[in-house]
Parts: C-alpha cells; sequence; structure tokens
C-alpha cells in the first residue's frame, strides 16, 4: 500500500510554484481553509523516512505525520527545485539533506514558540467551571 | 407490547462496584499496624523513560473503575486472563494487572504470601497489598500473549508487536517477581488541578448521573484534545439513545504516562471542557472525566477495558471509531468494530461481548468515520457522504503537525477557544508538548498528593 506525505503550502510556497505545473497540482482541504501538495511514495520509502525520527509515524489515512518541520521545509525545497511530486523528491532529501534537517529539528524541539495570540477569553469561561472539584 | 424506554443505569460489571478505599484515619492506622514492610511505588521504566505507574491501577482499582477486580491479579487469574480475557469468576476482563518487582527489592523486603505490605507514594503512606500469593513471569511472554499475534489471532493482528509500540513495552519492562493480591487505599489522594474537577469514580458518576436524570449516556473515549470530528461524533453517535436522544455525554479521558509529542492530559480534560464551556454541545448534557490508566494502546482489547470503566460508570453506550486506542499498524484499522460487531474467536470472543457468558450491558455504537466536506456544507458521516476527493479527513497527527510547522489550525479544525486552551498549556509547559522535561516532572508530580500521615513505629525502622 503506498503512503502519502504532504506539505502545507502558504502564500510563501504558494510563490514560489505559482506558474509551475506544481501549481496545478495543490489540493484545498477543509474547505479551502488549508491547501497542500501530496507526495505518493511506496511502502519502504515511507519506513526510511519514519525511521529517521522519533517522534514520526504513519496515521490512519496512511499519511507520514510528526516529522519535522525543518523536514517538510527541505521536502518543499526539492519539490520547488525538482517541479515535481515524485518519490525522487523524497529521495534526494534523504539523500542529500538529512543531516541538516537533523541539526535544525534538534533545534526546533527547543524553540517553537508560543504563538502569541490572546488568550483571556478563555481564561474568562474557565473561572467559573460548571464541574466543580470533588 | 416491548419496553423500549432505559430506565435505569447498566448494573456494574461483575454486579457489584468494587470501593477500596478506607476514609477513616483510625481504621487506616490499625490496617497499617498489620504491614510487616514498606515499599516505595516506583514507575516502570522502557529505555530510561517512565512508561507506566501502577499507583495509577491501584487508584483504578480501589475507586471501583475496574470492578470487579480488586487487586494484583494471581497467577490462576493472569492465565485466564490471557487465555481467555476472562478472570476466574467469568466475567470479562482483557488486561493482566499486576502489582511487580523487581528480584532485588523482594529479597531487601522479605515478605510472602499472607503478608501485608504497606504501599507508599510520594514518601507517604497509601495503599496495603495483602500478599496472597508470589510468583514470576516472564515479561515478554505476557506482553506477546496480551496483544496477539498475526499466528494466533490472524482476524485482527497484522503484523508482530515490537518496540515501537508503547503498550508492549510496558509490558515487557515489568519486574519479574509479581505479588497478588487485594489493594486497599488507606490515605485518600487529593486530585490535583485541573484533575479535581474531572473526578467523577463509577459510585460518583452514577449519583451524577442520577441527580442530573440521566439513564441513556453515551461514552466517549478519549486521548486528544478534540477536534471538530471528535464533536461530530459525540453529538451524532448520541442520537442513539431510546425514543429520545441520549440524556447525556461523558467524555472519559485516559490520564497516565504519554509519549512525547502527544499533548499533555491538562490540554486534553480542559479541551473538552471548552467544548461546554464555549457552548459548543450544552454543559447540562456534557460532562468531562477520566481514568488513571497509562494506556496500552491494545485497539480491541483497549475497547474492553474501555467497556469495563465506563459500563461501571454507569453508561449504557460506548462510541467505537476507527483505529480505537490504536497506535501504528499492528492491529487491522476496524479490529474494536469487528469485535463489537461479530466477536473476535481467537480472542475469547465467538460473539461480541455484549452477548457472551460474562460480558457487557454497555452498548456499541460503532461509528466509521466523521469528515470535513464542503460540498455537503457539514462535518459529514463517511457512510452518507460520497464526495471523494472533496472531503477532508481527520487525523490528530495531522493537526500535531500543522502546529509544529507553526500554522493555527482553522476553525474547520479546531474550535477557536479549544486552541487556546492547548496555547495555554503551551505557555506553561513549552514544546514540545510532553517534552521529556514535562514527563519527568509529571511523573514526580503525579495527578495527586498525599495528605501526610505518620507510619506506625514498626514501619520506621
Amino acid at each position: 500500500m503506498a503512503k502519502f506525505l504532504g506539505v502545507i503550502i502558504d502564500e510563501k510556497r504558494m510563490a514560489a510554484i505559482k506558474g509551475t505545473p506544481l501549481e496545478e497540482k495543490v489540493e484545498s482541504i477543509f474547505g479551502g481553509a488549508l491547501r497542500r501538495l501530496v507526495i505518493e511514495v511506496p511502502d519502504d520509502l515511507g519506513q526510511k523516512v519514519i525511521d529517521q525520527f522519533t517522534k514520526a509515524r504513519f496515521d490512519a489515512r496512511g499519511f507520514i505525520e510528526e516529522t519535522p518541520a525543518a523536514f517538510k521545509r527541505a521536502i518543499f525545497k526539492r519539490i520547488a527545485e525538482m517541479k515535481e511530486l515524485s518519490a525522487a523528491v523524497v529521495e534526494k532529501v534523504l539523500a542529500e539533506d538529512l543531516e541538516k534537517v537533523k541539526e535544525e529539528a534538534a533545534k526546533e524541539d527547543k524553540e517553537l514558540p508560543v504563538p502569541d495570540i490572546d488568550i483571556s477569553d478563555v481564561l474568562e469561561l474557565q473561572k467559573n467551571p460548571v464541574q466543580k472539584p470533588a | 407490547m416491548p419496553e423500549v424506554r432505559i430506565k435505569t443505569l447498566p448494573p456494574p460489571h461483575g454486579g457489584k462496584l468494587v470501593d477500596r478505599v478506607v476514609r477513616d484515619p483510625e481504621m487506616a492506622r490499625k490496617l497499617m499496624q498489620k504491614c510487616s514492610a514498606v515499599y516505595d511505588i516506583k514507575p516502570t521504566l522502557f529505555k530510561g523513560n517512565p512508561v507506566r505507574n501502577v499507583y495509577r491501577e491501584i487508584m483504578s482499582v480501589c475507586y471501583g473503575f475496574f470492578s470487579p477486580v480488586e487487586g494484583s491479579m494471581t497467577k490462576a487469574e493472569l492465565e485466564s486472563v490471557l487465555e481467555k480475557r476472562r478472570l476466574l469468576s467469568g466475567w470479562v476482563f482483557p488486561y493482566p494487572i499486576l502489582f511487580d518487582i523487581s528480584e532485588e527489592d523482594f529479597k531487601k523486603l522479605g515478605v510472602g504470601a499472607g503478608d501485608w505490605l504497606l504501599l507508599r507514594l510520594k514518601g507517604e503512606p497509601f495503599a496495603i497489598l495483602e500478599i496472597e500469593e508470589v510468583y514470576e513471569i516472564v515479561p515478554g511472554d505476557v506482553a506477546v500473549r496480551t496483544f496477539g499475534t498475526p499466528e494466533k489471532n490472524p482476524e485482527v493482528v497484522k503484523v508482530p508487536f515490537d518496540q515501537k509500540h508503547t503498550g508492549y513495552n510496558i509490558y515487557c519492562s515489568l519486574n519479574p517477581i509479581i505479588l497478588a493480591g487485594k489493594y486497599t487505599i488507606i490515605n485518600e489522594p487529593k486530585l490535583r488541578e485541573p484533575f479535581n474537577r474531572f473526578w467523577y469514580p463509577p459510585k460518583r458518576a452514577r449519583e451524577e448521573f442520577e441527580k442530573r436524570g440521566w439513564t441513556t449516556v453515551i461514552a466517549h473515549q478519549t486521548r486528544n484534545v478534540p477536534h471538530t470530528g471528535h464533536e461530530a461524533l459525540m453529538k451524532n453517535a448520541a442520537y442513539i439513545g431510546d425514543v429520545k436522544p441520549c440524556d447525556g455525554i461523558v467524555v472519559n479521558a485516559i490520564v497516565g504516562a504519554k509519549r512525547i509529542g502527544d499533548f499533555p492530559d491538562e490540554a486534553i480534560v480542559e479541551g473538552h471542557e471548552m467544548v461546554h464551556l464555549a457552548g459548543y454541545i450544552k454543559p447540562d448534557r456534557h460532562l468531562v472525566t477520566f481514568t488513571l490508566w497509562d494506556m496500552r494502546y491494545g485497539n480491541p482489547i483497549e475497547s474492553l477495558i474501555h467497556a469495563v470503566i465506563r459500563q461501571n460508570m454507569g453508561i449504557s453506550f460506548h462510541m467505537f471509531g476507527r483505529d480505537h486506542a490504536a497506535l501504528g499498524e499492528y492491529y487491522d484499522i476496524f479490529a474494536t468494530q469487528i469485535l463489537w460487531s461479530k466477536g473476535i474467536p481467537s480472542f475469547g470472543f465467538e460473539a461480541p461481548p455484549y452477548a457472551v457468558d460474562g460480558g457487557f450491558y454497555i452498548r456499541p455504537q460503532n461509528i466509521e468515520e466523521f469528515w470535513f466536506c464542503p460540498k455537503c456544507k457539514e462535518f459529514a458521516y463517511s457512510a452518507n457522504c460520497s464526495h471523494k476527493g472533496i472531503y477532508s479527513r481527520y487525523s490528530g497527527s495531522f493537526i500535531r503537525g500543522l502546529i509544529n510547522e507553526g500554522v493555527m489550525p482553522p476553525p474547520e479544525i479546531y474550535r477557536p477557544e479549544v486552541y487556546k486552551v492547548v496555547v495555554k498549556w503551551w505557555q506553561k509547559f513549552g514544546y514540545p508538548f510532553n517534552n521529556e522535561k514535562y514527563l519527568k516532572e509529571r511523573e514526580e508530580r503525579l495527578e495527586v498528593d498525599l495528605p501526610h500521615m505518620e507510619l506506625p513505629a514498626h514501619l520506621k525502622k
């Protein structure tokens, strides 16, 4: 059974592939709330990716998930360079970018900043919970 | 004409709720006098990381979540559970419940059958183990027999279990000596914030249901912060009821050792609570609870412990989704639904667990999947929606991956209030979720505090 690797396409990434054949392959998901590109890979290559990262796993949809953000960045960079969505992209990243990806992944595990959003409304809701302590 | 109304809560599994908590300090002191040794509870470690703490099992036994089990299993009981998924009394029970100890600690303690052992937690007396039998296990053998193999359980086990499976590692990491016997909590722990407001042991849960006038209640198993797909599942599964939808929806989170990258339990229980605080399900129909248990990720086997827990809480129906309590691809993704629709003979179920001797009153609600369909303009049920290529399937791993890339999940995936609960605990515990520091500190802190209780003089030596 094939496995899949999805890469989220934000505005910056969309701009990088504008005008290329990749643009047509961008899928809209969750009613257009997100966009992504998907690479299909054979089982053994999927497993090879999983083996590189401690948190990585196949999810119930057959997608390779919870890989480091650095890995996804490297995959996108190679997609844009090679202008294709093939297993060769993943093989290239594993062969040539893995060391750098792992270095960056080690940093991102410590450095992902808390999103700067106002959470005062939920703290207010929690002040008077319906369920009281036992 | 047959009665279609459900007027009472289901009976406890085994007929009677276990309550082995001594609340009278004088009685506790008397019981401690009978103990001949003290043992400080230690977490079970796999490659140096905590994967289980037996205190959670002692809590779940003594507060009745695991009724009719009353303690650590004897050798004969263990064999019965592994062979037939039945206790010696004939009641269905899926997992070995064991108090394990190293050979070195066993020699130091110098206890044997007939002795009482005082168990200490966080430096304070916690519970007593009345030792009935001492025996040895081969942990790897218990692990394999607990989860099954492709050869013995071809209906649902696809590949052999290995060290990438957390539950398998728990059993492989047990100590070889088992002290079997009943547990009694003699120093009632105080649940810490925020868990205290979600603590509904079976007796209290049943009282709460009666207070609210609920007779039809459906359980939602969780180990995740709820996304909108979970919410759709809860709301739609609850239509089962009798002449009207279920009175109550009970979320029961499994709280225990977790993997690096999973959401912290604090965010899970508060995330579910936010579903009713923010008004997505009315709070008078929605109750968030939890059970202390280091999840074994046993898919169909885990669904049986869920049935035990939730029937004991007085719950009438249980929703079972795709890949229920699963990890990796060891089991068929519909293994739990196969069990609850036709049974799995190789695991001792020629029929579904509600249709066998010693089985359950709780009834399954086997749900395929909800996904987001922009054409249906709803969180669509997979058996209804045929807009292939348009709908988007949910995945907790996908959402965690989004967060890891710095992308705020859109409201089509997470209610904004629920996401803010995640951010609240992110501020407190840092990232990645359940990082090594969090897991280490959490295993010291646990979910409870224990009041100070003096040890009897003969145990202070």
